[in-house]
């Protein structure tokens, strides 16, 4: 569609004078050897704290038991893949099931959630009607409330529905919980649209559906991307939902970690295998997708 | 808006009903059934182990005694501290930090992207992590700290430490999340205030109060909002790391309804809290709002 076209050449044109300016403004900035050294000497402290716990969980789950707990703490020493073997293979302490859990109850929770969200958000941004605002901050307002308020009624309701310890229960949680920040950054992204293109779409006699899923959804994929990543985090991290409403089949992995903590102790090799299983997959997957995170996490309000 | 091009408005209402139903409705199950079932429960004096005798209303006698119980106010007072601490040292730091990261220097890009890890890493495993650091035995805090000459502490046995110990936690998962934003504030300013200021020949400190800070302004109200609400949820970490802390001391409201829901099985009472808990957070954020828009409206004028 020509109009289209167009709207994205300017987009283009518009991001290629940002990337000019910043240009210029590289230009501009010079620094002495001092201030340079301290400016570096922050930021690596700051990489360097930020980093280490995450060093510790792969030394540690490399480690054998003995070298876990020594003091002083063992930094050179030769890695055994004993706990990721325990941790995977092992029956008794396999975690694979709660991976696979996560797995489903992440993916099905976070696309639900950009479906649903973006049809809502494409509804309150182009349909008038009474109340629509009011609706908008009631969607927006879901995310106020704590989790823990909710757990009561819901771990109730999901009992006597007979959905308790299912993947439904989590995905319905999940999907829930991610709606209200989807609309609010789809709506978002909906409104910027010039709606000059939907209308020209419309004379060329494309269905308001057609206009959404041809037009309008492919517009603001951007958006699409920050709600994918955040709903993924929060959906694989959390925590008290699951363990409320799961208590055998459904375990996702944050209640398998919990498993190795018993009262005798807590078994920190195959804790920290899992832990570092937990926490990879995330960590690659913002570090892609690191421009839509700041987008997703703060709901749109800065871009 | 759409014209009166399209077909009729019966068409146009149905399309939007389509388009908007299935998120409302879903959270319509999650969200406004929980609240309205929570609040019909906080109203009945009901124990889920005495189930077979049922419920009766009490009406507000759950408020009042929540307003009675030590243990709960001194939930709020441990909540409000840990909040404030956390999301305060959190703001500076990473307020601070996104300036030095925003310095167009070779490598602080990576070093910008690398830093980003601690947000997503599982709270949970975040929190065991912390645990394992902390050990009085064999944590590597302790050793670090022995270099110093300062004999080893009980981080988390300890009232005073214990509460350091959770607010350390909570910094360490979230600065970089304050920085990332502040940062991507930064370079959404305009170029042309600053050139502006600079013909008007503001110096740099002038040009960052009087120019930075309150184009930032809409940036930190909202991110700063957005981690007060986060931080008063706190669970995972109380959870984890200290169940509650020595004698109470980290006792955050989460954890204490998770106490009397599912240890004490009190859902009325239960219920009541987790509705106060609602009504403290709004108060707080409303409070908060309000604050920073006159201030905001303060340096505009």
């Amino acid at each position: 569609m020509e109009a289209v076209e167009q709207y994205k050449h300017e987009r283009m044109e518009q991001a290629a004078r940002v990337i000019r300016k910043s240009q210029l403004a590289l230009q501009r900035q010079r620094y002495s050897i001092l201030t340079k050294t301290g400016l570096y000497a922050v930021a690596l402290l700051f990489l360097g704290v930020s980093l280490f716990p995450i060093y510790l969980i792969v030394t540690a789950s490399l480690k054998n038991d003995v070298q876990i707990f020594a003091r002083p703490p063992v930094f050179l020493f030769s890695p055994t893949f004993k706990s990721y073997h325990d941790v995977l293979l092992v029956r008794s302490l396999s975690q694979v099931r709660f991976i696979v859990n996560s797995l489903i109850a992440t993916i099905l929770a976070t696309a639900i959630a950009v479906g649903f969200g973006s049809m809502a958000a494409y509804g309150l941004a182009r349909f008038e009607f009474k109340g629509r605002k009011d609706l908008a901050f009631w969607i927006l307002s879901t995310r106020m409330a704590p989790p823990i308020a909710f757990i009561v009624p819901m771990f109730v309701l999901i009992k006597s529905i007979g959905l308790l310890d299912t993947w439904w229960a989590l995905v319905i949680m999940y999907t829930g919980m991610n709606l209200s920040f989807s609309v609010w950054i789809l709506r978002g992204f909906f409104m910027d649209i010039p709606p000059e293109l939907e209308e020209s779409a419309l004379v060329d006699g494309y269905t308001r559906w057609q206009v959404f899923t041809r037009i309008a959804l492919p517009l603001v994929k951007p958006g699409l991307a920050a709600v994918a990543v955040f709903a993924s985090i929060f959906s694989w991290n959390e925590f008290l939902f699951a363990l409320i409403l799961t208590q055998q089949n459904a375990k996702t992995i944050p209640i398998g970690i919990t498993g190795f903590s018993s009262s005798m102790g807590i078994h920190w090799g195959p804790f920290m295998a899992v832990g570092f299983i937990a926490i990879l997959p995330i960590l690659i997957f913002t570090f892609l997708m690191q421009k839509y995170l700041v987008r997703g996490l703060t709901f749109g309000a800065v871009k | 808006m759409f014209t009166p091009l399209q077909s009729s408005k019966a068409a146009r209402r149905r399309t939007a009903l389509i388009l908007i139903v299935p998120s409302c409705l879903l959270l319509a199950i999650i969200n406004l059934y929980p609240f309205i079932y929570a609040l019909a429960l906080s109203f009945q004096k009901y124990n889920m182990t005495r189930a077979a005798q049922g419920s009766r209303f009490v009406w507000f006698a759950n408020y009042g005694a929540a307003f009675r119980d030590p243990r709960f106010l001194n939930c709020v007072v441990r909540t409000l501290i840990i909040v404030t601490g956390a999301v305060a040292i959190e703001f500076v730091i990473g307020f601070c930090l996104a300036f030095v990261l925003n310095t167009k220097l070779r490598g602080m890009d990576t070093i910008r992207k690398l830093s980003i890890a601690p947000v997503t890493v599982m709270p949970i495993v975040s929190a065991l992590i912390w645990f394992y650091m902390l050990n009085q035995r064999y944590g590597i805090v302790n050793w670090f700290i022995s270099f110093l000459g300062v004999e080893p502490q009980g981080w988390l046995t300890h009232t005073t430490l214990a509460t350091l110990s959770i607010i350390a936690a909570d910094v360490w998962q979230w600065t970089p999340f304050i920085m990332l934003v502040i940062l991507a504030g930064l370079n959404a300013l305009p170029e042309y205030v600053y050139e502006a200021a600079q013909i008007d020949g503001l110096s740099n400190w002038q040009q960052f109060r009087l120019v930075t800070v309150p184009l930032l302004m809409p940036v930190i109200l909202i991110i700063v909002l957005l981690r007060i609400m986060d931080a008063f949820k706190m669970f995972d970490l109380v959870y984890t790391m200290t169940q509650g802390g020595p004698a109470g001391a980290t006792e955050t409201m989460s954890y204490y309804i998770y106490i009397q829901a599912f240890n004490f099985f009190e859902l009325g009472y239960a219920a009541a809290l987790a509705i106060l808990m609602l009504i403290l957070i709004t108060i707080i954020s409303q409070i908060f709002v309000r604050w920073m828009y006159r201030e905001e409206e303060a340096t505009a004028a």
